[in-house]
């Protein structure tokens, strides 16, 4: 079957009911999104499907019906996406581990409400699991990156 | 490979607006009329309350709050959706978190662990508010269903050909691994929700 991610089309054999999050990973090589719980409940898979935040451990490769894009579709090094310069603003990570799901779900939040609330922050980042325990500096970091995207 | 805001969101709710076709398992086939009893509706709306009462359809009809229970057996004890998930006044959690995003979209059967998020070839999402059951009294459910104010102005046979196109009420019959799923059937419980219409829709308290 065919998939495009980060803009680039491929064509993969797989199952059809094999995680995206798999897909991704190990038959195209793209390490940035997370295995973490693989049954939706920690967020570290996270990607977008059409801009819409997904937990791609969840997504049989079969009901992929959209473009895919990852953390390193994002933004660029030279280039970061908002949400990722607030990241390195704020500092957020520690081990890092859960970050680019953290990041691609602040992404997604932002675009669908561009200007949030602490309380719609906290509900849209609470199902993002953290075990550094980060969470003061993404709500921060998700503030700052509204506050940007807004021309602020 | 950023798409437009407007066409993201247009995504989130086309899924509501255009939901997969019924897979047609449902025979829609009133009694005749005057052939129901005003006894034998009362019977069928007993079984009507059990399913709308049970965990699997209950969970979601949670009236005015924008917050899914979890409860039933396998759950422990009843108490909010984990993870502070907020559906808002979309009702498919578009304000914060989309239910989409965890309870994906399946066309195909996708994935069914146990304890992973249920998915359904529709939208994940509340009911609307007026549809209130959770913890609800029969009489007020019965109340509620033959109030035109409240079933979108629907009688009890559209209200059965509604539970036979919507396919994320289906999902109530067949809820996954290790999750009970609705009493009866969707067949019998369309059955009884129109033999209760042919009875006049009546209610106990009547």
């Amino acid at each position: 079957m065919k998939l495009t991610v980060n803009g680039t089309t491929h064509d993969v054999d797989v199952e059809e009911d094999m995680p995206l999050l798999w897909v991704l990973r190990d038959e195209l090589n793209i390490k940035g999104v997370k295995y973490g719980c693989g049954i939706a409940q920690c967020g570290a898979c996270t990607v977008h499907v059409d801009g819409v935040a997904v937990r791609s451990c969840q997504l049989a490769a079969a009901d992929v019906d959209g473009e895919v894009t990852t953390i390193e579709g994002l933004g660029t090094p030279d280039s970061l996406h908002a949400v990722q310069a607030a990241w390195v603003e704020h500092q957020v990570a520690q081990c890092g581990y859960c970050q680019s799901g953290q990041i691609m779900q602040a992404a997604s939040f932002l675009d669908l409400n561009p200007a949030p609330t602490d309380d719609q922050i906290d509900a849209a980042m609470s199902a993002n699991l953290c075990r550094c325990g980060t969470y003061p500096r993404i709500r921060a970091a998700v503030k700052t990156a509204a506050q940007t995207l807004n021309g602020a | 490979m950023r798409c437009a805001p407007v066409r993201r969101l247009a995504r989130v709710l086309a899924l509501v607006a255009a939901p997969a076709a019924a897979t047609g398992e449902v025979v829609i086939d009133p009694p005749a009329p005057g052939s129901v009893s005003r006894a034998e509706g009362l019977a069928a709306w007993d079984r009507i309350y059990e399913v709308a009462s049970h965990p699997r359809c209950a969970n979601c009809h949670v009236g005015a709050s924008d917050v899914p229970m979890w409860s039933g057996p396998g759950y422990g004890r009843t108490r909010p959706h984990g993870m502070a998930v907020r559906a808002g006044d979309s009702r498919i959690g578009a304000e914060t978190i989309p239910c989409r995003t965890c309870h994906v979209t399946s066309r195909t059967g996708g994935i069914d662990r146990p304890h992973a998020a249920p998915q359904v070839a529709d939208a994940w999402r509340l009911a609307p508010p007026e549809a209130a059951w959770f913890g609800r009294s029969s009489d007020q459910i019965c109340a509620q269903l033959r109030d035109p104010a409240r079933t979108d102005g629907r009688t009890a046979l559209q209200i059965a050909e509604h539970l036979g196109h919507d396919v994320i009420l289906h999902w109530a019959w067949t809820p996954g691994s290790g999750r009970e799923p609705a009493p009866y059937s969707l067949q019998e419980h369309v059955n009884d929700v129109l033999a209760w219409g042919v009875a006049g829709q009546p209610c106990a308290f009547d």
